[in-house]
């Protein structure tokens, strides 16, 4: 029951924040999704505790029939791929909380859309049959759809709209892949571990994939699906805009691991080299857009585009150092942008502004914002791959296992990492250095909750950088397991296929002859 | 919040002669201003004082040594004193000599056409000759280098001059602040006047400096010369320290061969009255060291008006200087009434012309300072 408390508790919760009377004062709200969210965080930690790395089968398994004549179960369960992620979601979600201010509007409402939001990415991340996932991953758009809406900028309908649209679409094209794939394989179930087995025509695993590939490329955001992305960001406001970085993107790129290669590997080679191909160009394109910004949240957010970029190549490189890199990549991107984005909401809260052309010398010690310039300069450098940082070892390991499978695409996603230095030091310069306008020079003073979360989850990124095998553990032998052939997989248990990270042997035979040649 | 961007200053110039013909003072009249003043000259008295006892310290015990590892003690060589130095529990002692060195390279009065003389040049060879006698190595130095220890001497002789100064005008800022304590001290024009009487009350003040060395006195600065507090180092230390001052490294970077810097001397304004007080953390004159100095004595008044403001204890050191230029301008105020050719309140057309042309000159110099962000 552990894994339906991860997602029934926020949604209780939700429930009775919501119908908190009108007499209760607002301050309430806050305080009981705070307690909400840390009872999900200590449930994590039994979690953590009964969680084993070595186990390749869904761990915490949960399973309840549900609709029998639609073939939809509720099948729940833990893996090492989904591990990080739930404990991600649930971090961030606490992050999210803290950051809103308690005096917010509607915050019965707002509370409890984020605690939907939250339960919604937990059971995407949790499910174990594929129309549970459909209904997860279509759930957490309401509640996203209604926090930019109500409580976003100035734009805010549009960018809702246009979210709503994008992902509904997304989650149509998703939904249409699986029901092909159960349809055409004749399945009687939408249960996951089963459908992995099924001997599809190439063509039809192929039609199936591309489906599933551009509903999830929306929802990463992969160019040329990427445009609703900054709109979001720019409109959303700064604990949205950490769920929406931090975790929901991550179901894009854990659909493509867990769907994607899990379920269509044979096409996923296929397709390999034009992914990567697509991922670079996405990357690119991300720090190009961001240097042209002059808004600082469309700069994270088009790094955001770069960033997940390369989970989709370490993704296509199919090895199982590339799958764990991706794992890793995903986690390193959810802590750095979300810490970015939560400077990024102090900077906004203080000075009414994001625009780099009026900002300037918010570094001054006394009347600036010192420490959210300083914190602000860590997590930059994190983002650019600076040693001692976990964006570096994230983006190390993918572009270590990418190198030898797609060397061209990999060098230029090297250029597109440099540029990630230019794009926040040119954001940095402007912002934080050089001399406090007189018209800024009346910023008020950050308190130290304020300044809390970000400075947690800047000890995060130095620490899972100095010792990324506390992240690293939890996936690689999951990882490991996507990459095996399904020839060599047991066909029932899909367990006990240990393999080191650099053991070629298990690794499926298509790979090699038709990457390497790439 | 961002604020709408300010009006380029343009200074109603006629407006502050009005204002000073009439009696007032540069820096607008109301309660808040008078409290900020008075509080920040009392934190300022405090610090003047160990400041000038520094200098004269310096200047009487430190005369001639090439290394004076101790010349922030005061001769107070105990470990525990030592150990407080070391930890930098202690006073700026830089920061006066910095405005020392400020006097001494932009000169002006009769101190400086003194220090020029054959008369100081005799003073000061004898004084160099009883500091080395019997060293012939510093002896054979000196024949070889000639220049090198009187301008030592010379510099010594600003030690003692801005010490003695500082004495005076630590003490008029401490009696500022006990008036006002009994409740003498009301509006603004009340801190010039004050002010005003303190400088003219030590107006012909003799600036003198003499040394003992090896039992036997040696005048440098003699009482012959007739050197006064106001003319020769109150003037001179006002157009050195408040008006040119110096160009230091802060955010900006001054770069002469870009011609950031002025040719002339005379056209620097880089003093306390021109002052950006928020580019601290940079070295130089003003304002980080002096307002470090001045936060450890504030008045527990002036401290609760800082804390209830924006930033609180964040930007102290900013407040401080604010407040501080705020109060050099009420000095200013004192100097302009103090050197009028003519009282302000005289009837004669010709007196009053010129006492309009003598306003007209400072103001101008004030322009481009930051008279129109404080007053």
């Amino acid at each position: 029951m552990l894994l339906s408390a991860l997602i029934w508790i926020p949604v209780l919760g939700a429930i009775a924040i919501a119908l908190l009377p009108q007499s209760v004062p607002n301050l309430w709200a806050r305080r009981m999704a705070l307690a909400i969210a840390l009872l999900v965080l200590l449930l994590l930690i039994p979690i953590t505790l009964g969680f084993n790395p070595d186990h390749l089968e869904a761990q915490f398994s949960e399973y309840l029939p549900w609709i029998g004549v639609l073939g939809l179960n509720y099948h729940l369960g833990l893996d090492g791929l989904s591990f990080p992620l739930v404990l991600l979601n649930g971090f961030l979600t606490l992050v999210a909380i803290f950051c809103t201010r308690a005096e917010i509007d509607r915050p019965r409402f707002y509370f409890s859309l984020i605690l939907l939001l939250s339960a919604g990415a937990a059971g995407a991340f949790l499910a174990q049959d594929l129309l549970l996932f459909f209904l997860f991953y279509e759930v957490e758009i309401i509640p996203l759809y209604f926090l930019i809406a109500i409580w976003g900028g100035g734009r805010r309908g549009y960018a809702a709209m246009k979210f709503l649209i994008y992902t509904a679409l997304s989650g149509i094209l998703v939904l249409a892949s699986f029901l092909g794939l159960v349809w055409a394989s004749g399945a009687k179930t939408f249960d996951y571990e089963p459908l992995r087995h099924h001997s599809l025509p190439m063509e039809v695993e192929m039609a199936l994939l591309i489906m599933l590939l551009i509903g999830l490329f929306i929802k990463i955001p992969i160019f040329p699906f990427h445009t609703w992305l900054p709109d979001a960001h720019v409109e959303a406001s700064t604990p949205v805009s950490v769920l929406l970085a931090g975790v929901l993107l991550k179901l894009g790129t854990y659909g493509l691991i867990k769907f994607g290669v899990g379920l269509f590997f044979k096409a996923w080679i296929i397709l390999a080299p034009g992914l990567a191909i697509l991922a670079t160009i996405s990357a690119l394109y991300g720090a190009f857009s961001a240097i042209a910004q002059q808004d600082m949240k469309k700069v994270v957010a088009y790094s955001s585009i770069a960033h997940m970029a390369y989970i989709l190549l370490a993704a296509a490189a199919c090895t199982p150092l590339s799958m764990t890199a991706a794992v890793f990549q995903m986690v390193s991107h959810g802590l750095i942008s979300a810490l970015l984005f939560v400077l990024v909401g102090v900077v906004y809260q203080k000075t009414g502004t994001r625009d780099v052309t009026i900002l300037r010398g918010l570094l001054n010690p006394e009347r600036g914002l010192p420490i959210t310039g300083s914190l602000m300069i860590i997590g930059v450098m994190a983002s650019a791959g600076l040693p001692g940082m976990v964006g570096f070892i994230a983006e190390f390991m993918v572009f270590r296992a990418t190198f030898a499978i797609f060397t061209i695409p990999t060098l230029i996603c090297l250029v597109g990492t440099g540029l990630t230095a230019v794009y926040f030091l040119l954001m940095v310069n402007r912002v934080f250095f050089g001399r406090l306008p007189d018209n800024l020079a009346a910023i008020p003073r950050v308190a130290f909750q304020d300044h809390l979360p970000s400075l947690v989850l800047t000890a995060l990124l130095v620490i899972f950088g100095l010792q990324p095998a506390w992240v690293v553990r939890w996936s690689e032998n999951q990882a490991t397991d996507f990459v095996v052939s399904p020839e060599l997989r047991r066909p029932t248990l899909g367990t006990a296929v240990r393999s080191p990270l650099s053991a070629p042997s298990l690794v499926a035979p298509a790979i090699s002859p038709t990457l390497s040649s790439d | 919040m961002l604020t709408a961007p300010p009006i380029p200053f343009q200074p109603n110039i006629n407006d502050f002669i009005a204002r000073l013909e009439q009696g007032q003072a540069l820096l607008h009249d109301s309660p808040e201003n008078v409290i900020e003043v008075v509080g920040v000259l009392k934190s300022y008295g405090i610090v003047l004082d160990a400041y000038s006892r520094n200098l004269i310290y310096i200047a009487n015990h430190q005369f001639l040594r090439l290394f004076p590892f101790f010349k922030y003690v005061n001769g107070d060589r105990s470990l525990p004193r030592l150990l407080k130095h070391w930890w930098h529990d202690r006073i700026n002692y830089e920061y006066a000599e910095y405005c020392m060195k400020a006097m001494f390279w932009h000169g002006g009065g009769r101190l400086d056409a003194f220090l020029d003389t054959p008369e100081f040049a005799t003073l000061a060879a004898a004084a160099i000759q009883a500091r080395w006698r019997g060293n012939p190595a510093m002896l054979t130095l000196h024949k070889l280098f000639p220049d090198y220890l009187p301008e030592q001497v010379r510099q010594l002789c600003y030690y003692s001059a801005l010490g003695q100064f500082w004495r005076v005008m630590s003490d008029i800022f401490i009696d500022l602040s006990d008036a006002y304590d009994h409740g003498e001290i009301h509006t603004v024009p009340d801190v010039v006047a004050l002010i005003l009487n303190g400088l003219v009350a030590d107006a012909s003040r003799p600036i003198t400096y003499r040394v003992e060395l090896r039992g036997q006195t040696y005048d440098i600065l003699p009482p012959s010369q007739g050197l006064t507090f106001l003319m020769d180092t109150a003037v001179p230390y006002v157009e050195a320290v408040f008006f040119r001052g110096t160009p230091f490294p802060g955010t900006i970077s001054y770069n002469a061969q870009a011609y950031q810097i002025p040719q002339d001397q005379d056209q620097f304004a880089y003093g306390a009255l021109y002052a950006d007080p928020l580019p601290i953390g940079g070295s130089g004159i003003p304002p980080t060291l002096l307002m470090q100095d001045m936060r450890h004595y504030l008045p527990d008044y002036l401290h609760a008006i800082y804390r209830d403001r924006l930033r609180q204890e964040d930007d102290l050191r900013v407040q401080i200087c604010e407040s501080f230029q705020k109060s050099m301008f009420c000095v200013t105020t004192a100097a302009i009434q103090g050197l009028a050719p003519h009282p302000f309140s005289t009837n004669d057309p010709t007196e009053k012309a010129a006492n309009r042309a003598y306003l007209k000159t400072w103001l101008r110099r004030l322009q481009e300072s930051r008279l129109s962000r404080v007053a």
